[in-house]
């Protein structure tokens, strides 16, 4: 397994590269932003993991993550954030990050949040439902979402996912027909247990809803009920 | 509040002030073209109408303003807190690290070597922070002895070298014969150590700093810290001695800092009764940082 940190300040970078490599992690450091960019999206290197760092020099982690899961890089992104305010963390999910950490953080904590990255993949394949069938692909109204590699096929177009999307969007499946509300959307999905600003999800919702319905001024697959939450119908 | 939404409500009240006074000025020409005959109502109203236009103007300048210094303001919290948690951080890792991991005596020292560096960053960003707080009170005294300046310059020389790991030859020292100032040794110290660390903070890959010591007259002693960096534009050089101000652009924003440094350099040469100013050819074309003090 290959994990890129992107870490301006070099004592935690060599003391991060120091741990994952004990941990048997093969460890690269890009010292700013532009160095992540140009190794994943000029030289082609991959990487099965991210560990990004927010205020780095020139490029800020936020641009990078984004960068990134615009050119179809979709491997998970693990962000650390000195400020560890929720506008930060849910900036940093809106911009395509997987999973938070505030500094300073617990090693323990850091290497279970990225052994948790590297095997969600295989949780969201694997994932049972709880209430309604959401298998490994779920079909309505002409599309098909397979959760397995994060695509949405609609007709000859497919949509990459990030993990967040394909979670929210397992997540408001598998209680489709219910209303489900903004803060268990942000507990379950985003597991932020603060009393915090959800606008980021309506964010995710608004993409969702362009990749879901044929006309997302009119949804209606995604609908939004007044003052709670959204609710998913599958016709 | 969230800062998109306090951004937001301020372009919008920006937005009205310049709406009100586009309207107020439509108004004024209205009334103008409306009293032409009547001129004690013309005169009236005119200078009723000014009034209203200038305390819009007045307004939305001062709005503008305190959007700017708020701005500035979060930045620093921004930059402080990322400084100040960083090295706790790092310290906390390597601490973890020698807690949990198997490791040689080499590494060893050269985690301690790390952990000894984070606690001197965190050591002077407390300072540097605490500092600032207190260079607005007037009351503060300086602890005044006569100082050798030669010395003073050479120990922040060493400072900054070993603080970056530099050689020798990266900064420069050339003095003038034997200098004193009666100053407060330690309040000097940090203002020449702020000025140095700026000069190897925004250098190129290749550092090259002088420092030149020269008597200007009897009672006069120049100081000149000249960097090969990437320079400061024309519009930039008095603005970057202001609390929070930080050069916008990509370069100067590479590197980090919180904007107070330079504002507490000129407060203590200030109150050593002496000045200081900026000097660059342009962007990507070096800094001279020119110190003036009274000599003891």
């Amino acid at each position: 397994m290959k994990i890129l940190v992107v870490e301006d300040e070099q004592s935690l970078a060599e003391g991060l590269r120091f741990n994952l490599n004990a941990e048997g992690y093969e460890t690269k450091i890009a010292p700013d932003g532009e160095t992540a960019l140009t190794l994943m999206l000029s030289d082609k290197e991959m990487f099965d993991a991210i560990v990004l760092d927010i205020m780095l020099p020139g490029i800020d982690g936020f641009e990078v993550a984004a960068n990134l899961r615009q050119a179809g890089i979709y491997a998970p992104i693990l962000m650390l954030t000195a400020r560890g305010n929720a506008e930060d963390v849910l900036r940093g999910f809106e911009s395509g990050a997987d999973d938070y950490l505030s500094k300073p953080f617990e090693l323990t904590i850091f290497l279970a949040r990225i052994r948790g990255l590297l095997r969600r993949r295989e949780w969201l394949k694997n994932e049972m439902p709880v209430e309604k069938p959401a298998e490994d692909s779920f079909s309505f109204n002409g599309k098909t979402i397979n959760f397995q590699n994060l695509e949405l096929k609609s007709g000859s177009e497919t949509v990459r996912l990030t993990l967040m999307e394909a979670k929210l969007l397992r997540h408001l499946i598998n209680k489709a027909g219910n209303t489900v509300s903004r803060k268990e959307i942000l507990e379950d999905v985003w597991e932020l247990h603060e009393d915090t600003d959800t606008r980021a999800i309506d964010n995710f919702i608004v993409r969702l809803r362009r990749y879901l319905e044929d006309d997302p001024t009119r949804p209606k697959h995604l609908l939004t009920v007044r003052g709670i939450g959204y609710r998913f119908l599958k016709s | 509040m969230l800062a998109s939404n306090r951004r937001n409500l301020a372009i919008f009240f920006l937005v009205f002030g310049i709406c009100l006074t586009t309207f107020a000025v439509a108004l004024n020409v209205g009334w103008i073209l409306l009293s032409l005959e009547q001129i004690a109502l013309l005169v009236f109203g005119i200078i009723f109408f000014a009034l209203i236009i200038t305390g819009l103007i007045l307004n939305t300048v001062f709005l503008f303003r305190e959007i700017r210094r708020n701005e500035q303001h979060d930045a620093f919290i921004n930059s402080v807190t990322h400084e100040l948690k960083t090295p706790i951080a790092s310290l906390r890792l390597y601490l973890e690290t020698l807690k949990t991991r198997e490791t040689d005596e080499e590494q060893r020292q050269k985690f301690y070597d790390t952990m000894l560096a984070d606690t001197d960053r965190l050591h002077r960003m407390v300072e540097q922070v605490l500092f600032a707080g207190s260079t607005g009170d007037r009351r503060r005294r300086l602890h005044l002895s006569k100082i050798r300046l030669n010395n003073l310059l050479q120990d922040s020389n060493e400072a900054v070298r070993r603080r970056y790991g530099l050689d020798k030859t990266a900064l420069d020292l050339q003095t003038d014969g034997e200098v004193r100032v009666r100053g407060d040794a330690q309040e000097l110290q940090i203002a020449f150590t702020n000025l140095l660390d700026n000069a190897v903070k925004y250098s190129n890959a290749e550092v090259h700093v002088a420092v030149k010591v020269e008597n200007v007259s009897e009672k006069q002693v120049e100081i000149q810290i000249t960097d090969s960096g990437i320079g400061i534009s024309q519009g930039e050089l008095k603005r970057i001695f202001r609390r929070f101000y930080r050069v916008p652009g990509r370069a100067a924003q590479k590197v980090k800092g919180t904007g107070i440094g330079l504002s507490i350099v000129q407060a203590i040469i200030k109150k050593h009764g002496g000045r200081i100013l900026a000097k660059s050819a342009g962007e990507g074309l070096g800094t001279t940082f020119i110190v003036r003090l009274p000599k003891a």
